[in-house]
């Protein structure tokens, strides 16, 4: 497997295909005597912008802090839960419980929802 | 049976949706100004448009990837970053230049100030992405738009020198206002080859759940669609010479462009005008609100569908709402959407190497197309034109703001 | 100069399409009084920087009466007074061909 080809940037998607993201960061262990190993996807926070500058990483942290689900640290999903790696990375998790889609349900709680024709998240 | 719909579908989205305020206040000052001597600009456009058309539709097919997924997926978060922030840009310019339109043709035809008109178009045009479906957006619009077949029988009606315009299809130098005809031929490339329709068409495909049987309509689709609607852009353009030419009119704003049709029909002429662009900026307005929604969705790995009640895409919907909000703030303070069309159409040209050659590589990428790639006159023709608009726009551009 | 020929020819236009009743009376006016402010700026214009030849003087008269016939049949709109209209606009095309002539042997001087 290709890292920065086959992962990196990917969609993710829960076992229910529901949107989590993209893989903006990978974390990696280095052993001293083994091979190095992937053992967790980062998603969110300040991981994308660190890769365009580190100015920009703490703006990222400053504003997710002011407003919103207030949370600046990124979503870690352990590499273990990879379902599948093809045109999307298949995870064997449930979005809403891992964190990765906070943003996604505080603004349809605190805006969408309250503007009429909105609808409600959390209907089937 | 629904195949054939949708190819019915697909031509009159690339007819209605071809033609907008860029590419009428272009094809109409150009006319004006220079006769048929600036046709070849939209032969030019024209073609290039129908091979990044088709590519894109190709693209969503045989990948099921969006041009934006795979532009993050193969590039990376930073280069991505890079053309987000220079898209988006001009995205932004190119929808305060269609909603000012919507606000200009409510102007002419009530005399109530396009300033006036800023809060209510805009949500109008924010309810309709809210309310609406992908389908009704796509296909309403467009069929609507259709009213711009007006141009045709209009430029008929005044009895063209058909010779003469054949001549206009082949590039030349004026004689004199070299600086205005460069910036004109450059705006009309950049009114033209739109990169927001690309990514437009592209999620459409991927709405549509398009795949590898849709190829051969997706090139019917491209080629005679947008064809027909570069016939309209020119059908404009012979209209303006043959009406503003003999009365010694320069088209500088809207209110003269109002008068396009009033020679070839006496009686509807300012009508079919101002319907037209009424129309056609619409559907351009909701095709760009709906690019620039799409391109921070589908770069960011957020859920995205114009068929979704809005809480289930919530991102999504927050940012086309906030964008057409944003896009309201110029026309409410007055700035004309006439300067803000032209400059907007000079810097889409300036920039379509920003959007375009990074969708080249991806073309000829056999991971996303397999035996499907590009062959070597999609390349050409794509890559030849870019470089053309490119160069000519770093020239234009400055010679149009030293020379007022 | 060109740009004078331009405005003129606008308010000849809009004022042809208002006199066959296909244009709100609105448009008309705004347009008529469009033409007769970017007149009045290109005449200032050509005051502070006149062209040169004997014929210059006689264009800026030229000019004016061009002007002021714009801003009455902008008037006349709003009277909805068409036969007056029709002859003040054969007067402003008429303006508009000595307008077109002098500038052409302004231009051919230079």
């Amino acid at each position: 497997m290709h890292l920065v080809r086959d992962v990196l940037d990917q969609k993710l998607l829960d076992r229910e295909d529901c949107e989590m993201g993209r893989v903006d960061g990978l974390v990696m262990k280095v052993g001293e005597r083994s091979q190095p190993r992937i053992t967790h996807i980062q998603i969110g926070g300040t991981t994308p912008w660190m890769r365009l500058h580190p100015v920009f990483a703490r703006l990222a942290a400053k504003l997710a802090r002011m407003w919103g689900p207030k949370r600046a640290d990124p979503v870690r999903i352990p590499w273990s839960r990879v379902m599948t790696v093809g045109r999307d990375i298949k995870l064997d998790v449930k979005a809403r419980e891992t964190g990765a889609i906070d943003w996604e349900i505080w603004i349809a709680r605190h805006i969408i929802e309250r503007i009429p024709g909105g609808g409600h998240e959390e209907e089937g | 049976m629904k195949k054939a719909l949708e190819i019915t579908l697909g031509i009159v989205t690339s007819v209605g949706g071809f033609l907008e305020i860029g590419s009428v206040t272009t094809a109409v000052q150009a006319g004006a100004a220079f006769g048929y001597h600036l046709l070849w600009a939209i032969l030019l456009g024209t073609v290039c448009l129908i091979f990044l058309v088709e590519m894109s539709g190709r693209f969503s097919a045989v990948s099921r990837h969006t041009i934006v997924d795979a532009t993050r997926e193969r590039f990376g978060f930073p280069f991505f970053a890079i053309v987000l922030v220079g898209v988006v840009l001009v995205f932004f310019m190119v929808l305060v230049a269609e909603l000012g339109g919507i606000g200009l043709s409510l102007q002419i035809l009530t005399g109530i100030g396009f300033p006036w008109w800023a809060i209510p178009v805009s949500f109008a045009v924010w309810l309709l992405m809210w309310k609406g479906t992908f389908g009704l957006i796509e296909n309403g619009a467009s069929i609507l738009g259709l009213v711009t077949i007006s141009f045709v029988v209009a430029a008929l009606k005044l009895n063209p020198d058909w010779g003469a315009a054949g001549h206009g299809l082949l590039p030349g130098l004026p004689g004199d206002d070299k600086a205005k005809y460069g910036f004109i031929a450059v705006s009309i490339l950049g009114a033209s080859i739109s990169p927001h329709l690309m990514y437009f068409y592209s999620s459409g495909a991927i709405e549509d759940e398009w795949d590898k049987t849709y190829i051969p309509i997706n090139r019917f689709i491209a080629g005679f669609g947008i064809s027909f609607g570069g016939v309209l852009s020119m059908a404009a353009l012979v209209t303006a010479a043959l009406a503003f030419q003999p009365n010694g009119v320069e088209v500088d704003t809207f209110e003269q462009s109002a008068l396009l049709m009033t020679t070839a029909f006496p009686k509807w002429g300012f009508f079919l005008f101002a319907a037209s662009m009424l129309f056609t900026c619409l559907g351009a307005a909701l095709e760009t609100s709906l690019a620039i929604a799409y391109f921070f969705a589908q770069g960011f790995g957020w859920s995205w569908s114009e068929d979704l009640t809005p809480s289930k895409n919530a991102r999504f919907c927050f940012t086309y709402t906030i964008i057409i909000l944003l896009a309201a703030i110029p026309l409410l303070v007055g700035i004309d959407p006439i300067k803000v069309t032209l400059m907007s159409m000079a810097l889409t040209a300036a920039t379509l190497p920003l959007a375009v050659l990074p969708f080249l590589f991806l073309m000829n990428d056999p991971i996303y197309l397999g035996e499907h790639r590009n062959g070597w006159v999609s390349n050409t023709v794509v890559g030849i034109t870019i470089l053309i608009s490119f160069v000519l726009a770093l020239i234009a551009i400055p010679l149009q703001i030293i020379g007022g | 100069m060109d740009s004078a020929l331009s405005w003129i020819g606008t308010a000849g236009m809009a004022g042809d399409a208002w006199l066959r009743q296909t244009t709100p009376d609105t448009y008309a006016r705004q347009t008529l009084e469009l033409s007769h402010q970017n007149l009045r700026q290109i005449s200032n214009d050509l005051l502070e920087s006149p062209p040169l030849g004997p014929d210059s003087a006689y264009l800026n008269t030229v000019l004016a009466r061009s002007r002021r016939r714009i801003a009455r049949l902008a008037a006349l709109i709003t009277a909805k007074d068409a036969p007056d209209f029709a002859r003040e606009l054969d007067l402003l095309r008429a303006d508009q061909r000595i307008v077109k002539r002098l500038s052409d042997k302004i231009e051919s001087e230079e």
